[in-house]
């Protein structure tokens, strides 16, 4: 997983939950990397995983709500850093429908050898759109983050509606209606 | 600050540290990556230039080399480059002349000439379009061109041309077919003329022959032994007159090929000619092989194997005559033979009897003119003729015949 995804986690956390929450996470998770994150460098998921864990175990917050929560501050550093990318769109619908053919595209030129999730669009009309996810890491809520934040970028709004399609979330439909 | 605080503390400041380490050397590591990337890219770069600047001398000498005028031009017909042939044919100053071609097309052909251009650029290519132009110098010409068009990821962008300049080419093919017109016109009139001359000749031969019999009639208990026969000599000779004139009119119009070609049955047109023809008992014909079909105009066929056969029994002189007619197949044309055991014709003769006029025997039924019909039709089949003989053996005539 890319170094970015850890340092801005690492960052967030520091912010909501102090300093002591962060060292106690790290200190309490088995780290190949020791905690020692750089955005330009790829580390494991699983230390993402047991990160979150011992996160979610400290605030009694799910797993999916600190991703949520997370993807919303990761759209801000996206915001920040690629202001360019979003200005080729004008509407939610049309940007969230791209990730495959045109985010992930741009995404690779940066990280050649980042694993990104796929999102193959199954319906889309001018207000609908219907996609559906997949990636080992099951990190839907992630995703439905950074949607609700592409929503709010273009002063919109729209009802998500996330369906697991199996047990583990490694499938998951994404119902977007926009309003 | 408790110690708790101050280990939690410089464990972060460790954290940091190290990530700014880390950070360091994956960033120094992808310099060096990106150093060896450039050199690997600067070689092939190198490369690639050499290759095209192959390629591209090589192109450049193939446009330089080529004879025809070459025009490459943009879709509206701007002229981008050109060889020295097509300087030459357009007359302009140099290469370096902005021109546009359909600016130079004929104004009577400029329809065709667009409709052309919108297929070529609907098609891709277009061959063997005729036109006319007119020159830098304000020469007219004709031009023949073959088109295609240059793409650049599948779209177009130019169209490069060869040109021929047929204006000459062209004039030379209306002057052929003019001269064949005066000529077939010619040759009508030379085949009227012939047959008008032929019976402006005949009828006064035909008067002599009533006036010389008519005074034979008024003279008859007058007249000596002497003067009868010289009477009779008279009426021979003009006899052979008439047949003369019958004769070249026969030769004059072997010459004319009539279009009616059919296939002939050799065998057939040969067994005809047996019963036709008058064959002196002592004589036999025999045909030892089965004659084959050919393409050819029965008449001048029959004539050919008319003349062969009547010359081989005329000459035939001993008691037990023999004509032997056969074939041979040589790949592209048939063999004849008409062999005869007659008086046999000397070597020295064998180039002359061809020509008209050259009959070795004065008789009365022989003009001189029949081989030379016969040597003609031959040429006409695209075949050849000649002969083997012995005096007083016999003589065997060959020809062939275009299958």
């Amino acid at each position: 997983m890319k170094g970015i995804v850890f340092t801005e986690f690492l960052d967030l956390v520091e912010d909501k939950f102090g300093l002591e929450v962060l060292d106690k996470i790290i200190t309490q998770s088995n780290l190949e990397s020791g905690g020692v994150y750089t955005s330009v460098g790829t580390y494991s998921f699983s230390e993402m995983l047991q990160l979150l864990q011992h996160l979610s175990a400290h605030t009694s917050i799910s797993i999916d709500d600190l991703l949520l929560v997370y993807a919303e501050h990761f759209f801000g550093v996206i915001e920040e850093s690629y202001p360019g990318l979003l200005a080729t769109y004008k509407d939610p619908i049309e940007m969230l429908s791209s990730i495959e053919n045109h985010i992930h595209v741009e995404v690779r030129k940066i990280y050649p050898d980042a694993e990104l999730p796929t999102f193959e669009v199954v319906e889309k009309t001018q207000n609908t759109l219907v996609m559906i996810y997949k990636s080992s890491r099951a990190m839907h809520h992630f995703g439905l983050g950074l949607m609700n934040k592409t929503f709010e970028h273009f002063n919109a709004k729209a009802s998500i509606v996330l369906e697991k399609l199996n047990e583990d979330g490694t499938e998951v439909k994404f119902l977007i209606n926009k309003n | 600050m408790s110690q708790d605080k101050i280990d939690m503390l410089q464990r972060a400041l460790a954290r940091e540290k190290a990530a700014r380490k880390q950070a360091e050397k994956i960033l120094e590591n992808k310099a060096a990556e990106l150093y060896e990337a450039k050199q690997k890219l600067e070689i092939s770069y190198a490369e690639l230039e050499a290759l095209l600047n192959k390629t591209d001398s090589q192109l450049q000498g193939v446009f330089e080399n080529i004879v025809d005028a070459y025009v490459i031009m943009d879709l509206w017909g701007n002229i981008l480059k050109m060889n020295d042939p097509a300087v030459d044919l357009l007359e302009f100053e140099d290469k370096k002349e902005n021109a546009n071609l359909m600016d130079m097309v004929h104004p009577t052909d400029l329809k065709l000439v667009s409709e052309t251009f919108k297929n070529l650029i609907a098609e891709g290519t277009v061959t063997d379009s005729n036109f006319r132009i007119i020159t830098k110098q304000k020469n007219e010409k004709l031009v023949h061109v073959n088109a295609s068009i240059i793409y650049d990821n599948g779209s177009p962008i130019a169209a490069q041309g060869i040109v021929r300049d047929i204006t000459e080419l062209n004039s030379l093919q209306l002057q052929k077919e003019r001269l064949l017109e005066k000529l077939e016109k010619s040759n009508n009139e030379l085949q009227e003329y012939a047959h008008i001359v032929s019976h402006d000749l005949k009828s006064p031969l035909r008067s002599i022959d009533a006036l010389v019999n008519w005074i034979k009639e008024d003279n008859k208990d007058k007249l000596d032994a002497v003067s009868l026969h010289n009477f009779s000599l008279i009426e021979t000779t003009l006899e052979k007159m008439e047949q003369l004139i019958s004769d070249v009119l026969m030769y004059s119009s072997v010459g004319v090929e009539t279009l009616e070609k059919e296939t002939i049955d050799l065998d057939a047109l040969v067994s005809d000619l047996k019963t036709i023809l008058f064959v002196p008992d002592h004589v036999s014909i025999n045909v030892l092989q089965p004659l084959p079909k050919i393409e050819g105009e029965k008449v001048k066929l029959q004539q050919l194997f008319q003349n062969l056969i009547s010359n081989a029994i005329k000459f035939i002189d001993k008691d037990a005559g023999l004509v032997e007619i056969n074939v041979k197949d040589n790949g592209t044309h048939y063999e004849f033979s008409i062999k005869d055991n007659g008086i046999g014709i000397e070597e020295k003769f064998h180039e002359k009897i061809f020509k008209i006029f050259h009959a070795l025997n004065k008789s009365k039924d022989s003009t001189g003119i029949g081989l030379s019909i016969v040597k003609k039709i031959v040429d006409l089949h695209q075949g050849q003729i000649w002969l083997e003989s012995k005096p007083n053996i016999g003589t065997t005539f060959f020809f062939t015949l275009k299958k």
